[in-house]
């Protein structure tokens, strides 16, 4: 008897069954066969005969194998909604795999766009839309004072008013001040520069924290003249006593004094920003000391900022110790205070990256409907067979949907890549610490509607017009013949119009941000920046209590420092140029007096030592620098009030212009605003240096020899003749010789400091300039591809014409002119959105007006050349197309 | 051809009605079943395997009816086929569908039926 098993398995092999279930078919078959050839044989069949009659009715191996096939498949399923999603699905990957090209055209311009916005949305969401990381952060208000009178829009908080507003609020849970407050560790090695802060011990109520060691400031601590104490960052415990919990109790030295560690803060304690210590502020509220402080508040439950504001101006009008009615109390979202200024900053750039995902959308909507055009013939036979518009709709739509979830996969990824770059640009410094850029559910939201927004926007114009397909015209026609309708040419057009539009816009914001950049670099800084190399010291208050100290201190340090061989010039100031506001107000001698409504404008104090001037590199413009006799010692023991005569300064241009428009400077007075204030005579008038940023304003300034305002803290300024890089180790070890208990700390170089001032300018500026070549190079290639096809559509036609006589050159330019038609039409409506989108950048220009008309006028010539290329190409090919060769490929 | 013809009323699904009737008593294998059609139709109807076996394994991954390899003494094993619950009330449907056709056509062309 013949092996029937084996005759089938052979037959069964092409079907690739899996293992048990082709064992059981094979033995299944070969039963019936064995039946059969039994039955035969019974009959008296020969034994060849029946094995032939049986094996006969095992009929057509590809029938049999078509038959198992179809048997494998899940079994029919009523019609719902979801019905035919995996055929869609099935067809959608088909039709990919047919047009590899074309389909990683598509994925990769969405890859493009969505990672971009993936990018800049997870910054957007990391700076504004994720909550702050303390409980109930969106009760937590910065608090703080205004004085416009003074041209300042934050002055910061007196003891006066955060007594007063911290007692008879009614609309706060708590209120937390504080101020940055740095110290020199030491007994840990090397002596080190800690960033602390001086805090309220309501900081922690306010930020709904605990220690996580220990315990938080007492009363007794937080009052004038209360112990020495401090809390530990984790951080700092972590790196000083690697966690031991035995750090409670143990004293740690701080710019010469002894601190107990009271408590370990949790790692969740960032703000304030990046301290490594809290110590109690214990201020007492009749200690004048000006505006110093910062404040944060936790509103009560269903406060909002309006009430809260109200209630505090209720309270500071109130206050007794609040002299002047200057100042008044703001209160403000946390998040507000501290990245305003990117506010707009990311808007804008989100905006940009929109437009290049419009953009591509919008080119991909342009190919898919060149494309559906040669798939015209697909859909009409797929509508003739009874397939319904609806139907066809979604399977175009399911096949651009498959491509936008790998667009959208692959973006991520790009955008990732594309986020960590942009961090590693933002300096480490300029970024609070509690800001954070994961990838979270908001993220991931965003990721999955902007894919399908894509899917949808780039999918949905070229189905419908797709669906609308004349079937019976479209069947008669041979396959090559087939084109758009009339409408979906209009539709085209109309794409291709919107692309030329957006990219232009882009561009010429680029192109203003780019100019206004360009105009910040050129800003005359008023000093010299190159060359130069800062650090700060501060000296122990315990080890150089006297003013004499001080002075003596600075002086032998800047005599040893010039004498490090590539030293051109030292000084020091208590702020060089960027680093930092201390204000002041003065009345001038001759000056016309103010009026009850003129402001009275803040002035910027700069305390100097002779050598500063020349170190920074300002320019005199009248009179003479400070000399060591100016900087003689002239003030009392407390450092500030002066005692001895005579007093001077040096003033800035803005300064002078203001207080005397007309004569000179040199030999008038000033004198602080107090009526029994010693007159101060200038001996100088500077350029005014540009002390808050290049693209900032410039305030009055007023400079004082160091020895009538005694500073510990001061910013060491050396003018080298070499790298000034090279300029920082000699200089500390002339410190470190001079005591071994001082830090140097903050050591940059002058143009480092000028770069990363103008870092976010740089940063948004070249963004947005490669989101606009992205976008023109996308609007190029969207021209290009709508012209070739419609000059390959035309070709038979350009043959007729050809034929008929046409030359060349009128067939160029006649193709020429049809898709200039639409890039002219493109420039006039993106002009005109331009002219509107402009003013949303108009804060961020910097001496460049946003209707600059050189910027408008090269940016559409480059717009219209880069279009007329995209255009020449196919144009050239319509030229040169040979009529005979036209005609008979009909 | 007959079995031409048979094959296209299978993918009709005329021999689905064919095959559940015949298991709607007791359960048959499948060469038991392709017997009884060609004995039961005189020779008109024959089914080729390449036809019936997937038929089946369709039909049972419906639900309609379940096979099962049953062992008996002396024999090798052989699967049998029965009628699920579900397999019934399609048969009563499929029945009630092909009367109403078969009357349909007798009304329209005057053949009679047996």
């Amino acid at each position: 008897m013949p092996d029937w098993k084996a005759i089938v398995r052979q037959r069964l092999a092409s079907l690739h069954l899996n293992g048990a279930r082709e064992a059981e078919i094979i033995e299944e078959l070969a039963q019936d066969l064995e039946d059969r050839y039994s039955e035969l044989r019974a009959h008296g069949a020969s034994e060849a005969e029946a094995q032939r009659l049986a094996q006969e009715v095992l009929g057509q191996s590809e029938l049999l194998a078509e038959e198992l096939r179809r048997r494998d498949r899940p079994p029919f399923e009523p019609a719902g909604p979801f019905s035919g999603i995996r055929q869609d699905l099935r067809l959608a990957f088909r039709n990919m795999r047919s047009r590899p090209m074309f389909s990683f055209l598509v994925i990769g311009m969405l890859a493009l766009g969505i990672g971009g916005n993936a990018a800049i949305f997870s910054i957007f969401n990391g700076m504004f839309l994720r909550p702050l990381p303390f409980r109930e952060s969106s009760r937590l208000v910065d608090l703080d004072e205004t004085a416009p009178k003074w041209n300042l829009k934050y002055v910061g908080i007196s003891n006066a008013d955060f007594y007063a507003w911290r007692k008879q609020n009614s609309t706060f849970d708590a209120m937390a001040f504080f101020k940055r407050h740095g110290f020199d560790l030491s007994g840990f090695g090397a002596t080190q520069r800690v960033q602390g802060a001086l805090v309220t011990r309501d900081m922690l109520k306010v930020l709904g924290l605990q220690p996580v060691l220990g315990r938080n400031f007492s009363l007794q601590e937080d009052s004038p003249h209360g112990a020495k104490v401090i809390l530990l960052s984790y951080g700092l415990w972590e790196r000083l006593f690697q966690r031991s919990r035995d750090v409670l109790g143990r004293v740690v030295k701080l710019s010469g004094e002894s601190y107990a560690v009271v408590g370990v803060l949790p790692r969740e304690a960032v703000f304030p920003d990046q301290m490594e210590l809290w110590a109690p502020l214990a201020a007492g509220p009749n200690d004048s000391t000006g505006w110093y402080l910062s404040g944060v508040g936790r509103l009560k439950h269903g406060v909002s900022i309006q009430q809260a504001q109200a209630d505090l101006l209720r309270v500071h009008q109130v206050t007794p110790l609040n002299g002047n009615k200057i100042t008044s109390p703001v209160v403000a979202p946390l998040r507000d205070r501290y990245l305003g200024d990117f506010r707009i900053v990311s808007r804008v750039l989100l905006s940009a990256v929109a437009i290049v995902l419009l953009i591509a959308c919008v080119n991909i909507a342009a190919l898919m409907m060149v494309r559906a055009s040669s798939r015209v013939r697909e859909i009409a036979i797929r509508t003739a067979i009874g397939a319904s518009r609806g139907r066809i709709i979604r399977q175009l739509l399911t096949e651009m949907l498959t491509m936008a979830a790998l667009g959208g996969a692959a973006g991520v990824a790009l955008g990732y890549a594309f986020l960590r770059g942009l961090l590693a640009l933002m300096p480490a410094d300029e970024m609070p610490q509690w800001l954070s850029f994961p990838m979270d559910a908001r993220f991931a939201a965003f990721c999955v509607l902007i894919t399908c927004g894509a899917a949808i926007l780039s999918g949905l114009l070229p189905a419908l017009a797709a669906s609308r397909v004349d079937t019976g015209s479209c069947l008669q026609e041979t396959g090559t013949r087939v084109s758009l309708s009339r409408g979906s040419r209009r539709t085209l057009s109309g794409l291709v119009v919107c692309e030329i539009s957006l990219a232009l816009m882009l561009l010429i914001s680029a192109a203003l941000l780019i100019q206004a950049f360009h105009k910040v670099l050129h800003v005359d800084p008023g000093f010299r920046p190159e060359n130069v190399v800062t650090f700060d010291i501060d000296l122990p208050e315990a080890s150089y209590g006297k003013p004499e100290q001080k002075l003596a201190f600075f002086h032998s340090l800047l005599e040893q420092l010039r004498n490090i061989p590539g030293v051109q010039s030292a000084g020091a100031a208590s702020a060089p140029p960027l680093g930092g506001h201390w204000g002041n107000f003065f009345q001038a001698e001759g000056a016309s007096p103010l009026g009850a409504r003129d402001e009275n404008p803040v002035v910027l104090q700069v305390v100097t030592t002779p050598g500063y001037f020349d170190a920074i590199g300002m320019t005199f413009l009248a009179g003479r620098a400070f000399d060591e006799h100016d900087n003689a010692l002239r003030v009392g023991p407390d450092g500030f009030t002066a005692i001895k005569g005579p007093l001077v300064a040096i003033v800035s241009e803005t300064f002078a212009r203001r207080y005397w428009p007309v004569g000179n400077a040199v030999g008038k007075r000033i004198r602080h605003n107090a009526d029994n204030a010693p007159w101060i005579t200038v001996t100088g008038v500077v350029k005014d240096e540009k002390h808050y940023g290049l693209d900032q304003e410039t305030r009055p300034a007023a400079y004082f020899p160091h020895g009538e305002t005694v500073f510990s803290a001061m910013s060491i300024v050396l003018r080298g003749s070499i790298d000034p890089q090279m300029l920082a180790a000699p200089a500390r070890d002339v410190l470190r010789r001079l005591d071994q208990g001082i830090a140097m700390y903050d050591v940059h170089t002058m143009t480092d400091r000028l770069n990363e001032s103008m870092w976010a300018r740089r940063a948004y500026s070249w963004l947005l300039s490669a989101f606009a070549i992205v976008a023109l190079a996308l609007a190029a290639a969207g021209i290009y591809g709508v012209i070739s096809y419609a000059v390959s559509r035309r070709t038979h036609e350009i043959g007729i014409r050809m034929a008929l006589g046409a030359r060349p050159d009128q067939v160029l330019r006649s193709i020429l002119a049809s898709g200039m038609t639409l890039v002219a039409a493109g420039v006039a409506t993106g002009l005109t959105a331009t002219l509107f989108a402009a003013r949303l950048l108009e804060t961020l220009l910097f001496g460049v007006s946003s209707r600059d008309a050189l910027i408008y006028g090269g940016v559409i010539v480059g717009v219209s050349g880069v279009c007329l290329l995209a255009n020449f190409v196919p144009a050239r090919r319509a030229a040169a197309v040979d009529p005979m060769r036209a005609l008979r490929t009909e | 051809m007959a079995t031409q013809a048979l094959d296209r009323e299978l993918k009709k699904g005329s021999a689905e009605l064919l095959i559940l009737s015949l298991i709607e008593r007791r359960a048959r294998h499948g060469y038991e079943i392709s017997k009884l059609i060609a004995a039961r139709s005189q020779g008109t109807l024959t089914f080729q395997v390449a036809s019936l076996y997937p038929l089946l394994y369709r039909l049972e991954g419906r639900g309609w009816i379940l096979g099962r390899w049953v062992e008996k003494a002396g024999e090798r094993r052989r699967r049998f086929y029965r009628l699920t619950p579900a397999g019934r009330k399609v048969l009563a449907a499929q029945r009630l569908g092909w009367q109403k056709f078969a009357e349909a056509m007798r009304r329209i062309t005057g053949v009679k039926y047996a």
